[in-house]
């Protein structure tokens, strides 16, 4: 069953002399379960590509498919629910609300969905303890080191029961014990829980957590790699 | 639900930033409370003027000669009752002072005649005693009706009542003592003596009165009846009846007429018209010798100006509160910018647009609701700070509703703008600041 399909997906930015092609005819599909990695050069546009998938952008062309439903061209707020519903993000620099605490940032997605507060924070304690971080709940990003912060972004992705989990460099604001502990925990949610993960690095360790690797370049898919 | 979480996190944005948000909420707490004690004074202003008009009493005409040849015989008063419909009550008025002597004190006081009319004329009641009757004023007796603060600073706060005093040597019978009016009302009544006008003036040494007090039933009455006094003393003072009004207004005011013959009881005869033609000019350029006023216009009058003071003062205030305002939009495009990450993050985890509209526009709400009660708190205490430095400022209901409404729809307003802008911005974009 196909979690993810891109058919002949391509995107266009108007700049100021022209467009810009950041990815053009770009087929590609993802199973329910995997875990893929796409690499490429820094403006091999894997971020546009994670961006089109997480339906943070729409594509300039083509179609896409996500569990079976189009979603490339449908309204602004129902991409907003589909993100909300399908999909967890972790970002390089964890992107979280310095004002809010674990808990807080972790219920974040469940507001949006109009979950209640008794049912938000079961849940969010519970996203919080699978990552390990039971004891830093009340703890704010700026009191929490790098690999701790991006642990309670992978908790806001898991609160959401999400299918697919997309995320962009996540190791790629911490140090290489650090990181491998995070894609440790990647490995683990893929495994187990069965969620779909589709990350972007530059680095090639990392990468190797994952069971397929895509090479972008110049907007298009270079090569696909089978790991083991 | 949604609005009680946007709420919610509103509430959390104004929090996170305390310094930026007092800042905001500050500038709309000065607009507010500038708003609040400025009309305060216009309107404390206003009720000063206005409370002491109608302290002299409702529906009162006066009608006042400034030359001693158009001086008026006590009679008058009586006849105008007759002569004028709509007139109730009637009172000459004479104006002198005297020697008081209440035991072995002494001291100067103002004393004022008046005929029994007086209360129902100024609705002025008594705390002790009763006021003297038309026999006292017919008979000339020696009594006296005293103003509140005389009255109550004689026995120590016992009614004087059926005491003497002497006025000028002569012993007077203290028969009543008038109801307080307070300092400045009523043209001070509360320091003065009142006395049959027949006795007083008997004190002045006259026989002629520059001042007639008469009351009409209503508001309209009295409308009618100054149209019909002008008449009478126009045609008195030797004028055609018929030429124009001058200003046609409520308060009439005729001018003098060189040679014109001092008015008795008989209208003298018109005189003829080339004559009167001739001295034209000297009329026009002659003082008045005879006013009369409707009290009623005058409160209107001075109601209206303050009234428009009241306005400029508030409008003044409204500027600020306008640029307390200006500050919310600025704060709140500020936050916007400053929260790009936040608003992209926001949308990626599943924020809908509206929802992120309603975020910020609840929170510049929050700004401009905590600057109108701030404000309204800052305002009262501004309001009670000008009345311990002699300002008779009233914290007006009107001037704290307009105020509150202002900062309320200058927020929503002014955070509109921000808010569309927060929400208009692509996920993407928010999330690569």
């Amino acid at each position: 069953m196909e979690l993810l399909e891109l058919r002949g997906i391509s995107k266009e930015y108007r700049s100021g002399r022209g467009t810009v092609k950041a990815l053009s005819d770009i087929n590609l599909s993802v199973k329910r379960g995997e875990f893929v990695s796409i690499m490429g050069p820094s403006g091999s546009g894997k971020s546009t590509l994670l961006n089109v998938i997480g339906c943070l952008d729409r594509p300039s062309t083509g179609e896409y498919f996500l569990d079976g439903m189009k979603v490339d061209r449908v309204s602004d707020d129902k991409l907003s629910e589909i993100r909300n519903r399908y999909i967890g993000f972790v970002f390089q620099n964890f992107h979280l609300l310095q004002g809010l605490d674990a808990l807080g940032n972790v219920e974040l997605p469940l507001i949006y969905r109009g979950i209640g507060s008794a049912e938000r924070k079961r849940r969010a304690k519970e996203a919080l303890e699978a990552v390990g971080l039971s004891d830093r709940i009340h703890h704010r990003p700026s009191e929490l080191s790098g690999g701790e912060q991006q642990r309670v972004a992978i908790a806001r992705a898991l609160v959401q029961e999400p299918l697919l989990v997309l995320a962009d460099e996540p190791t790629g604001s911490l140090d290489s014990r650090t990181g491998r502990a995070i894609m440790e925990l990647f490995q683990k949610l893929n495994t187990e829980r069965g969620i779909t993960v589709v990350m972007v690095t530059h680095d090639r360790d990392m990468a190797r957590y994952g069971r397929r690797i895509v090479r972008l370049l110049d907007g298009r898919i270079k090569e696909e790699e089978f790991i083991g | 639900m949604r609005f009680f979480f946007a709420a919610q996190m509103a509430w959390q944005g104004v929090v996170i930033n305390p310094l930026r948000s007092g800042l905001t909420v500050l500038g709309v707490a000065i607009g507010v409370a500038s708003v609040v004690s400025l009309m305060g004074i216009g309107e404390g202003a206003r009720l000063a003027v206005v409370r002491q008009f109608e302290s002299l009493g409702s529906n009162v005409i006066v009608i006042k000669a400034h030359d001693a040849k158009a001086e008026f015989m006590p009679e008058e008063a009586e006849e105008l009752l007759e002569r004028v419909s709509g007139l109730k009550y009637a009172s000459p008025v004479v104006r002198t002072n005297a020697v008081m002597r209440w035991r072995r004190a002494r001291g100067q006081v103002e004393i004022i005649g008046v005929s029994s009319d007086f209360p129902e004329l100024r609705d002025h009641r008594l705390v002790s005693g009763r006021f003297f009757t038309k026999w006292h004023v017919e008979q000339r007796s020696p009594v006296a009706v005293l103003g509140y603060n005389i009255g109550a600073g004689l026995l120590g706060g016992r009614s004087p009542v059926g005491q003497t005093l002497t006025l000028n040597g002569q012993t007077y019978r203290i028969v009543g003592v008038l109801e307080k009016k307070g300092p400045g009302q009523a043209e001070s009544i509360d320091d003065k003596v009142v006395i049959p006008y027949t006795t007083a003036l008997k004190i002045a040494g006259k026989k002629t009165v520059d001042e007639l007090w008469v009351k009409a039933e209503s508001a309209k009455a009295a409308d009618l009846a100054i149209a019909h006094l002008g008449r009478i003393y126009r045609r008195k003072l030797g004028f055609d009846v018929t030429a124009p009004k001058p200003g046609g207004g409520e308060q009439q005011q005729m001018p003098g007429k060189e040679g014109a013959e001092k008015p008795v009881e008989t209208l003298p005869a018109p005189q003829p018209e080339d004559h009167r033609k001739e001295e034209k000019p000297a009329l026009e350029l002659g003082k008045d010798i005879i006013t009369i006023t409707n009290l009623n216009t005058l409160v209107e009058e001075a109601d209206k100006a303050n009234r428009v003071m009241t306005l400029l003062l508030g409008g003044i205030a409204a500027v600020s509160l306008l640029v307390g305002g200006l500050g919310i939009m600025n704060i709140m495009l500020v936050a916007v910018t400053e929260r790009t990450g936040e608003i992209g993050v926001r949308r990626a985890l599943g924020a809908k647009r509206f929802d992120l509209l309603l975020q910020f526009l609840m929170e510049a709400f929050y700004l401009s609701g905590m600057g109108a009660a701030t404000g309204t708190a800052l305002g009262i205490w501004g309001v009670n700070l000008f009345n311990r430095y002699g300002f008779n400022a009233v914290i007006s209901a009107e001037a704290v509703r307009v105020a509150v409404f202002v900062a309320l729809g200058c927020g929503l307003l002014f955070g509109v703008y921000p808010a569309w802008t927060a929400a208009s911005v692509p996920p993407v974009e928010a999330l690569r600041r």
